[in-house]
């Protein structure tokens, strides 16, 4: 097996198990997270296939902005939880 | 083969010992601040030594600049949120570890 | 050229089992450390593959995995880590 293709497989392997995990888990943080490691592995797979420019957006926009967005999100729903209960 | 990409080997090889070192202490210290310890040191610094034993392969000064820079920026990061994790971490009165704690 | 490429499936290996720090916790930010360390890892696989693959390029995007690792970090620390999460117990 040469060097490349385990690469691959590996990355692969890791996408999905953390696309699966994000979209069953139950904690909305722990799903934010996790679609955050999502993104950043997509961001390497589309390093893998030759497009940097799509791997620079995916980092920056699914990964990161996204990441950031949703984070904020999950704090305002806690703080919003919280007096009411 | 020369002496300077022998030495970049080197490098490479001692950056990612250290990125290991890291993740086994994310994997087996006991507390938030041990963990972020070992995140912030071994990992910047197995990517400082990452990016020294790139330089030794690097065709020109522009390529050069930018992997010191990204070290930079990436020292520059984790310098920051290091400290603002581990002051929300106290805040929260999350206790550090101490000897004898167990795990 | 092959042990760049060695390199980067270690440290590929190396985030993978980072994973097992997100599925365990116990505090939210342990998750988020995980989170982190695929930043500064992600960024050095990507300067590894940029000098196996023979793409510069990639340089950039390692610059931009850096910086958003660094984002992410602050909005947690600052506007998302409100409350322990109930099925967390500090430690």
């Amino acid at each position: 097996m040469s060097a490349t293709l385990a690469f691959d497989l590996l990355l692969i392997v890791a996408l999905v198990w953390s696309a699966a995990r994000a979209l069953t888990v139950a904690d909305l943080f722990r799903g934010v997270v996790l679609l955050i490691v999502f993104g950043l592995l997509m961001a390497l797979a589309w390093a893998r296939l030759g497009a940097p420019d799509i791997a620079l957006a995916e980092a920056a926009i699914g990964a990161g902005l996204t990441g950031a967005l949703l984070l904020d999100a999950v704090g305002h729903l806690r703080a919003k939880r919280e007096p009411g209960a | 083969m020369s002496l300077a990409e022998l030495l970049g080997d080197a490098l490479l090889v001692a950056g990612a010992a250290f990125f290991f070192a890291g993740t086994v202490g994310l994997l087996r210290f006991p507390d938030v601040y041990t963990r972020l310890h070992a995140l912030a040191k071994a990992d910047n610094l197995g990517l400082g030594l990452i990016v020294l034993g790139l330089l030794l392969h690097a065709p020109g000064w522009a390529t050069g600049i930018k992997l010191v820079l990204i070290w930079l920026l990436a020292l520059a990061a984790s310098a920051t949120v290091g400290f603002l994790i581990a002051r929300r971490a106290r805040r929260h009165g999350i206790a550090p570890w101490r000897a004898g704690d167990g795990e | 050229m092959t042990l760049t490429f060695a390199l980067a499936i270690f440290l590929l290996l190396n985030l993978i089992v980072a994973l097992v720090r997100v599925a365990r916790g116990p505090t939210p930010a342990d998750r988020l450390l995980a989170a982190l360390l695929f930043g500064t890892t992600g960024s050095a696989i990507l300067l590894l593959l940029a000098e196996a693959m023979g793409q510069p390029s990639l340089l950039d995007t390692a610059l931009v995995f850096a910086l958003l690792a660094a984002i992410t970090g602050v909005a947690f620390a600052r506007r998302a880590w409100r409350e322990e999460a109930p099925d967390d117990e500090p430690r």
